[in-house]
């Protein structure tokens, strides 16, 4: 009788330990399960209910699920719910994985909520956030989401003529003889720089430009050296920076060093590299109503639209912000979630740290751009 | 007598000691012979012998009849620099030195020519410098006379003649005032290199747009873009074009083709138009639409 | 033949073994996170592959040494099943342990060689650990003592965070049996003999694991806990449910209602089942709260399959238990579907490592090894993008040095250290600290001399595109590029942390390796005879005798 005792006790405390772990999942329960806000979905008795059991399906990729709770399914099929969330290209969006979703009410009643909901994905060029509208509604006692779509653009059929400018490059092969002639890099200036003091270290700002007639691969690295001639931190611009540059192509730069404050620095040692690369003159990326907004979040907004007749996969939109006297106080930058397609215009926005707000007077923007070999529509 | 040579000789010295008491032997070896030509060491004493001799990368024995010449043919010592020979007799030895010096004919030249491309109407910007060697890799180090010859592919030629110092000679010269290819020519005796200097246009000069309505759009268009010496500038060189309006910018780098730039943009009314290319700054237009 | 050899971890076994092969005396690898201590990881299994590479080559040796593992383990699983149930059912559970689902998994699947070879040396220590608290003398309290150096030599893992689940049962056992027999003894005694063996074990582990011990002493465990699935929720993800549950166990389950409910009744086998219990629940890693309860911080050090790989171990006496009753009723109706079972269950993790292969990535690194040797390529180090567990055989192969690398204990570069990612390699698995960890480093390229990144994943281009990184060549038919940065100095040796001195390397190179074969040597000293094991039929329970279970 004891050993039966035992053994359902047994039993009953392993099934109550397994729900205690299931309903209330450790955190490590939960990185795996989809991390962000847990994969656990809830009754959804609620609008975040829902709009959180939607970022749930959609972290673990169970998108036919996903979609079979939307309320507004019928309107739309499945594949153009798959592609407006994973995007209908190679992007940034297709590589990304949904960390979590923050939805925010705007306005709620009995049967119908607007969420403001970000949704914040992580990419292998870092986070970025999407954020969209979003209408709940209410159906009996369950909360459904009614999803906006963002229907897949339609390119008009059309041919766009391109006359392929590029430059290919052939070095001397090692078997020359001594002396013999190589082509030489390509000559860079650089234009601007100032360092700036910042709460995160120091940040030397500048622009770049390509004084040269055939294209560079470019990059800076700066050297801090102190007062007392030691040196204080090397750093290169990273992807603060294009660091493909036409003939008489821009570029700004922005190279951080982390804790370090201006006042320890003598002297800094700016080296700008470049080498010569074969390249393309083509995509042309027009950069279009680019506005500063002080208020109510210091931005710049504004819309990319490719010029080109080629699907442009990846782009990197970089702004140099400059004073009333024409310094520059700041570089800051964005990826773009979504491939640029040809005269398809996408929204933009660059986030500029508040303190700065006021200093700025104009800017500039350029845009670096990657298409994976082989990539087809 | 250089260091070498004194460190040479005491060398050989303490290796032939034990003989140098004895001085029936001797030898007649020339001051200078030119690396690869044949010659010939007169020598006293008799019976057999060996003659050997230590150069820079090269060590060669002969076995020698004493009072006779021994003749070395063309080719048999080739490497520049200092050598030692050293005539023995078994019981007797006698030691000397003499420099192989570089033929005086160059056979090859290295030629540097600095950079491969420059801008247009530069004073001083391309340099070539000259290594001359004979025809065993020796580098003449006797001055001798290098011209250098820059013929563009418009306008006329210039050309410098210089005397090499310790084997080297060098020039600067200026680039031609239009573009093309340079051919830039080094002669040194019979031979000569050629290497190719593309004189390309400098910064664009005068830049100058028109802007069109198109539909809804406006098309602006670039003059012909030319450099200050009227060069076309190259295609692909970008051309920035921007749009201002109301407190918005709109803006587009756009590389030139067939030496112009144009692009469609959505330009509204009353925004100003303005055109650079690098640091250089074009005209503005103020659209109205028409 | 060589399945072992496609499971995840045996390229790093064979990397480590590579490293003894060439430096026996010397455990500071300049091959990975720019030099790194192996002092971090107990050397047994990867020493004896090196021994044995000298004779039969390295891929080899490691089989034979995963196969010398296995033999260990049976005679231990007997011995030790010996002391809960009768020798007909230790017999069972001995053959069963061959079989068993999870020690496939970790021999197919997880290569984790020091798992089986600690669990071998573990249970062949544990019935002289019972002689000893039960009777006493110094045969057995000296060869526990040395089989538990040697058990730590191949891995600590099991004896400190496994002791209590598989000891406890026994001291417990000990004390309930203390008046039995002809030599009696006292709950005190016992308890005491405990403590002396735990004392002494301790200090023969703390001699032959010095320079591991004053690493971890020097670096505790401080770097950001690396994600691993056998730390999920088993219900909530089913795919590592059934990776790390479904498949290791196997039939195995059916038969838990059983173990649960004759470890219950038969009074003898109750601590023995506690013991599997309180294991099998820290086993299911994130499932339950009970590993985090008991473990804390450990939790997110230790990974959770070799755990249930002990509670297996630990129900194989009552299994073995099962299949002598089923077979000695039924006979061939038993013994067909019984037969049929343990294929299944050891089948089961070879065919899922088909198809789901941990190793997925079927490439070919030599021509990577052989455009790193030439052209002073190896001037620089290198990392490489999905590569999988690649990156240890290209390690071995080529000259030059890496950034990343696959043993975690041991790495202190900064950048890996802070964002909790595990190899640079696998990074866009761990969302977002292995991203914020490859930025990093690549960031910082300078520093480490690291001019080449190796790609065989196109995901990661726009990264090394945008930060400044050109592709220049490609390889295998461009299914690997190399992409290069510009202006990179060459790599100088850097040491991040402190590099064992030469004493700490001639321990390292004779303790571990020697307290093994003294262990062997040991062995074969003649035990006293008498019967340690079961002396009532634990075939049934107590409340219930079945006459024809006692005439079987």
């Amino acid at each position: 009788m004891r050993g039966a005792v035992l053994a359902i006790g047994i039993g009953i405390v392993t099934v109550v330990l397994v729900a205690i772990g299931t309903i209330w999942p450790i955190p490590s329960a939960i990185y795996f399960a989809g991390s962000g806000n847990g994969n656990v979905l809830r009754a959804p008795s609620a609008p975040e209910d829902a709009i959180q059991n939607l970022g749930i399906r959609i972290r673990l990729h169970q998108l036919p699920a996903a979609y079979n709770s939307l309320a507004n399914k019928a309107e739309f099929t499945e594949s153009d719910f798959d592609q407006d969330v994973t995007g209908f290209y190679t992007s940034l969006r297709t590589q990304a994985t949904l960390e979590s979703v923050d939805a925010q009410p705007l306005h709620q009643s009995d049967d119908q909520a607007d969420m403001r909901v970000r949704f914040h994905w992580i990419t292998v060029l870092g986070p970025y956030d999407d954020t969209r509208d979003i209408q709940v509604v209410r159906n009996g006692n369950r909360w459904q989401v009614d999803w906006p779509l963002v229907r897949r653009p339609s390119v008009p059929a059309q041919v766009i003529p391109v006359n392929y400018l590029r430059w290919d490059v052939i070095y001397s092969g090692s078997t020359d003889e001594w002396g013999s002639q190589n082509v030489a890099g390509p000559n860079v200036r650089i234009v601007d720089m100032r360092p700036v003091n910042r709460a995160e270290g120091v940040y030397v700002l500048g622009e770049l430009l390509n004084n040269d007639v055939v294209p560079a691969w470019v990059d800076v690295r700066a050297t801090l050296v102190g007062k007392d001639g030691n040196i204080l931190g090397r750093e290169d611009s990273f992807d603060m920076i294009s660091h493909r540059l036409l003939p008489k192509q821009v570029t700004p730069f922005r190279i951080h060093f982390p804790n370090v404050d201006l006042s320890q620095v003598a002297s800094i040692r700016m080296h700008p590299e470049s080498i010569l690369i074969s390249a393309s003159a083509d995509p042309v990326v027009e950069i279009l109503n680019q506005k500063y907004n002080v208020q109510p979040i210091a931005s710049l907004t504004g819309q990319l639209s490719d010029q080109s007749g080629q699907t442009v996969n990846f782009a990197h939109v970089l702004s140099t912000f400059y004073d009333s006297n024409g310094n520059v106080v700041w570089v800051s930058d964005r990826y773009i979630g979504r491939a640029l397609l040809p005269q398809s215009p996408v929204d933009f926005t660059v986030a500029v740290p508040e303190d700065l707000a006021r200093k700025i007077s104009s800017e500039r923007t350029i845009v670096a751009t990657y298409s994976p070999k082989g990539v087809e529509l | 007598m250089s260091l070498v040579r004194c460190l040479l000789l005491a060398g050989s010295a303490l290796v032939a000691s034990p003989f140098l008491l004895a001085q029936s032997l001797s030898m007649n070896l020339p001051a200078r012979v030119a690396a690869g030509s044949a010659f010939s060491v007169p020598t006293s004493g008799s019976g057999p012998g060996t003659l050997t001799i230590v150069g820079p990368g090269q060590a060669l024995r002969r076995n020698v009849q004493l009072g006779s010449a021994v003749a070395l043919a063309a080719g048999v010592l080739y490497n520049a620099g200092e050598y030692v020979a050293i005539l023995s007799d078994g019981s007797d030895s006698q030691i000397g030195l003499f420099e192989v010096t570089a033929a005086q004919q160059p056979s090859t030249l290295s030629f540097l020519a600095e950079p491969s491309r420059l801008p247009v109407d530069l004073q001083n910007g391309i340099s070539g410098t000259v290594y001359l060697f004979d025809v065993y890799h020796n580098l003449i180090v006797s001055p001798m006379p290098v011209s250098f010859d820059l013929s563009a592919s418009s306008g006329p030629s210039q050309t410098r003649t210089v005397t090499t110092r310790y084997g080297v000679g060098w020039t600067r010269m200026n680039s031609a005032p239009k573009e093309g290819s340079a051919h830039f020519v080094a002669h040194a005796g019979d031979v000569s290199s050629t290497r190719v200097i593309d004189e390309v246009p400098g910064d664009p000069c005068n830049l100058s747009m028109t802007a069109t309505p198109d539909g809804v759009k406006a098309k602006l268009q670039t003059a012909p873009v030319r450099d200050c010496s009227g060069n076309p500038v190259p295609d692909g060189t970008v051309v920035t074009f921007t749009a201002s309006y109301n407190g918005m910018q709109s803006t587009v780098d756009v590389p030139l083709k067939k030496d112009i730039a144009q692009v469609e943009m959505p330009v509204p009314h009353g925004a100003t138009i303005s055109v650079a290319s690098g640091v250089v700054a074009g005209n503005q237009i103020r659209w109205s639409g028409q | 033949m060589k399945l072992p050899l496609k499971s995840y971890d045996t390229n790093q076994q064979l990397f480590f073994a590579y490293h003894y092969l060439h430096d026996w005396w010397n455990p500071w690898n300049v091959k990975w996170f720019t030099g790194f201590s192996q002092t971090t990881y107990p050397p047994l299994p990867q020493q004896w592959t090196a021994i044995l590479a000298h004779i039969v080559g390295l891929q080899y040796a490691y089989m034979l040494v995963q196969f010398v593992a296995i033999l260990l383990l049976a005679v231990g699983m007997y011995r030790f099943a010996a002391i809960w149930v009768n020798e007909r059912a230790a017999s069972f559970a001995s053959l069963a342990v061959v079989l068993l689902g999870s020690e496939s998994f970790l021999i197919y699947n997880a290569g984790q060689l020091a798992t089986t070879w600690e669990a071998a040396l573990y249970v062949l220590a544990l019935p002289y650990l019972y002689e000893w608290l039960r009777y006493g003398g110094w045969r057995p309290f000296v060869k526990a003592v040395v089989l538990f150096a040697a058990t730590c030599s191949a891995h600590d893992v099991i004896i400190i965070f496994g002791t209590a689940f598989f000891t406890f049962p026994l001291i417990a056992l000990a004390i309930m049996e203390r008046e039995q027999g002809e030599e009696k003894t006292t709950g005190g005694a016992v308890v005491a003999r405990a403590v002396a063996v735990a004392i002494i074990a301790a200090a023969a582990i703390a001699i032959v694991l010095l320079p591991y011990w004053i690493d971890l002493f020097r670096y505790p465990v401080t770097q950001t806990p690396i994600p691993h699935a056998s730390r999920a929720n088993y219900l909530l993800t089913p795919f590592w449910g059934t990776n790390y549950f479904l498949i290791p166990w196997g039939a195995l389950m059916l038969a838990l209602p059983f173990i649960v409910w004759r470890g219950a009744h038969v009074r003898r086998l109750v601590p023995l089942m506690l013991g599997f219990w309180a294991c099998f629940l820290v086993g299911l890693g994130g499932t339950t709260p009970v590993a985090l309860w008991l473990l804390h911080r450990a939790f997110y050090v230790l990974t959770f399959e070799r755990v249930a790989y002990w509670a297996e171990l630990l129900s194989l006496p009552i299994l073995g238990l099962l299949c002598s009753e089923l077979v000695a009723r039924f006979r061939m109706k038993a013994v067909v579907p019984l037969v049929v079972l343990a294929a299944i269950t050891c089948g089961l993790p070879i065919a899922w490592a088909n198809y789901q292969p941990t190793n997925s990535i079927n490439l070919d690194v030599g021509p990577v090894a052989e455009w790193l040797n030439r052209g002073g390529h190896d001037n620089y180090r290198y990392f490489t993008l999905g590569f999988g567990n690649n990156i240890s055989r290209l390690s071995i192969e080529t000259n030059a040095n890496t950034v990343d690398g696959e043993w975690y204990s041991d790495r202190r570069l900064p950048e890996l250290m802070k964002y909790g990612g595990g190899s640079l390699d696998n990074s866009k698995y761990f969302v977002p600290g292995g991203l914020d960890a490859l930025r990093a480093i690549l960031h910082h390229a300078d520093r480490y001399g690291l001019k080449w990144v190796f790609v065989h994943d196109p995901w990661y281009d726009p990264l090394l595109h945008f930060a400044g990184w050109r592709q220049v060549d490609q390889l295998e038919y461009g299914a690997i590029q190399v992409w290069s940065k510009e202006a990179v100095p060459p790599a100088h040796p850097m040491v991040f942390g402190v590099k064992p001195p030469a004493w700490q390397g001639i321990m390292w190179g004779i303790l571990p390796v020697g307290s093994s074969i003294l262990a062997f040597l040991l062995v074969f000293i003649p035990d006293k005879r008498r019967q340690i094991g079961a002396s009532e039929d634990v075939g049934a329970t107590d409340e219930t005798i079945v006459p024809e279970r006692m005439a079987s």
